[in-house]
């Protein structure tokens, strides 16, 4: 058993030493990578006081069920999202560490304002890792968007403060029914928009195009896997347990996550790249997702959360991979690619046949109960649910037949005709491809080694009085 | 009620967000924005009449509250950090497109 501060402070102490010892950095990076993503296997649930101040007036650290499920997943999407990506590492061994610390610090933070100082760690980080496609002006969008976005959450939390005096998630809980209607629904809105631009939903995303339409092999997988993660999962959190909100305004939240799902996935529809469809699927995806958290099916929302994570880390990497290998990902000029590496084709058709949710895959799970739990509300939620569904699926069997079958429709496809584009250095990541697959795969006809922690993991984020008695019984 | 004065600080900083074409403008637009953000804090814990929060006698009840401080210098150094980054951006477009007007900025999609 080891002490869960030690995933947030490793980390940084390797990224410091990494400055001083650069040549051992790449040692440093996969080393402490290695040993959280093994570590967190070992945390113990409890609440951790921070520097001997107890709650709710100092800081402490949450592990239970949710954030353990969270740290595993994220700190092993990590690990093998570095394994793909190292030949795109571009001396940002010091950054990756601080990115590391960062998001292992915000899933188990029990404090409003320590989310902040970590979110803004993390966005620091994502700014410095995606400004090395050399696409800086995006870069810059993105920066004063994440800038904005982390003020307006600040301002929201400042406003709790100032009406329940206290920036500690249990203490703040349990004070939540003694502040007004119209001080919560200025200051949800804020932290709502404030997470909303690193969680993706609509009016906040513009800035998701720019970074993820050209990421490279190590930015993309990072991007869309780690990063994704960790924000919806944050705002599941922070929506689902902390703050519930009881009046109208959930009406709204869910309108534009679910105008994000419909819009995300009828723009990859449109798209002709490969980078592209899978953009605008990230994003319609954490709208799904959100919507889920909001709705309080948790655990629908945590199934897909970990069914996206890992086939977006496959499809990602297998995108990326091309157009480092290609300069191009034109899906019409990819036709037929998969002929030439069909592990790595295997492993991503598996992939995005259990992100749309087909039966026999891991992903049937998520999509069955993700139904159910918009069926169990009203009638208009799962009709928009099953439209963005519909085209989801649509466009991405239509991109793996291009991908499977060269020449043209109609005409009997044969080798001469598919694309002379090969894809450099795939071995890590057909492996990885190929064992993701398999899971998926097994996941699919035995659910129940992942489904159970899954469940736990979804009942402790909907119980919030366990949450408090484990923070307070700190005290 | 100078909490007010500091929100239109923030709204001035939003405005030039959106309304300026010069990149170096919308960095300091940001920093004006963050300026706001931090005399509203400070103003949250502003208590009429009262003393700095250091306790030299323990006695001593009359001081503001320290707390949106501690926040403030916090959020202050992150704005640096923040700032630091946008202008690294800023010079990188200039090297790149020999402007730092963003309508003369080609576009970067995918290509």
């Amino acid at each position: 058993m080891i002490n869960p501060i030690l995933l947030v402070a490793i980390p940084l102490l390797a990224a410091f030493l990494s400055i001083m010892v650069k040549k051992l950095s790449g040692v440093f990076l996969f080393g402490v990578s290695l040993f959280t993503a093994i570590g967190s296997f070992f945390i113990e649930n409890g609440s951790y006081v921070i520097g001997g101040w107890k709650p709710p007036f100092g800081i402490n650290l949450v592990v239970d069920d949710y954030s353990f499920l969270i740290l595993i997943i994220v700190n092993i999407l990590f690990f093998l999202t570095l394994l793909n990506g190292m030949w795109d590492l571009k001396k940002n061994e010091t950054v990756l560490l601080v990115t590391l610390a960062g998001v292992n610090g915000i899933v188990m933070t029990g404090d409003f304002f320590n989310l902040f100082v970590f979110m803004e760690i993390i966005a620091i980080s994502a700014y410095i890792l995606a400004s090395s496609t050399e696409k800086y002006y995006s870069v810059f969008k993105y920066l004063i968007l994440g800038t904005v976005g982390s003020s307006l959450y600040l301002f929201g939390i400042i406003i709790l403060y100032g009406t329940a005096g206290t920036l500690n998630m249990a203490d703040l809980a349990s004070k939540l029914p003694e502040i007004s209607n119209s001080v919560k629904v200025l200051a949800f809105t804020f932290i709502f928009s404030g997470l909303a631009v690193e969680a993706k939903i609509l009016p906040f995303n513009s800035w998701v195009r720019g970074i993820f339409g050209n990421s490279n092999t190590l930015t993309g997988p990072m991007f869309s896997t780690v990063y994704a993660t960790v924000s919806a999962a944050v705002v599941g959190r922070v929506f689902g347990q902390i703050l519930t909100i009881d009046t109208n305004l959930i009406y709204a939240f869910i309108t534009l996550t679910l105008m994000t799902f419909i819009f995300a996935e009828s723009a990859a529809m449109a798209s002709k790249n490969l980078r592209s469809i899978l953009t605008f699927s990230s994003i319609g995806q954490a709208g799904l997702i959100i919507t889920m958290f909001l709705l309080g099916g948790f655990y629908a929302a945590l199934i897909q959360l970990v069914n996206n994570a890992f086939a977006k880390m496959v499809m990602f990497s297998i995108a990326t991979k091309t157009y480092s290998s290609n300069e191009d990902d034109d899906i019409d000029n990819l036709a037929g690619i998969f002929r030439k590496h069909y592990m790595m084709g295997l492993g991503f058709t598996i992939s995005a046949l259990s992100l749309i949710g087909l039966p026999l895959f891991f992903g049937f799970y998520g999509k069955i109960n993700i139904l159910q739990t918009a069926f169990a509300t009203n009638m208009w939620i799962p009709a928009f649910i099953l439209i963005g569904s519909i085209i989801e699926g649509i466009y991405y069997i239509r991109l793996l037949v291009k991908l499977w079958n060269p020449g043209k429709e109609g005409d009997e496809s044969s080798e001469e005709a598919g694309t002379s584009y090969t894809i450099l250095n795939g071995f890590t990541v057909s492996i990885i491809a190929l064992v993701v697959g398999a899971v998926f795969v097994v996941a699919g006809i035995t659910p129940e080694f992942l489904v159970e922690n899954i469940e736990k993991a979804a009942n402790s984020l909907g119980d919030i009085n366990t949450y408090l008695s484990s923070v307070m019984g700190g005290i | 009620m100078s909490q007010y004065l500091y929100i239109i600080l923030m709204l001035v900083g939003i405005y030039g967000l959106l309304s300026q074409k010069n990149i170096i403008k919308m960095i300091i637009s940001l920093n004006i924005l963050e300026l706001g953000l931090n005399l509203f804090i400070i103003s949250t814990g502003y208590i009429s009449g009262s003393n700095a929060p250091i306790i030299i006698f323990e006695n001593d009840t009359n001081f503001v509250d320290p707390l949106p401080q501690a926040i403030v210098l916090t959020a202050i150094v992150i704005g640096f950090g923040v700032t630091a980054v946008a202008l690294m951006l800023a010079r990188n477009i200039y090297k790149k497109n020999g402007t730092l007007e963003i309508d003369e900025i080609r576009g970067e999609d995918n290509d």
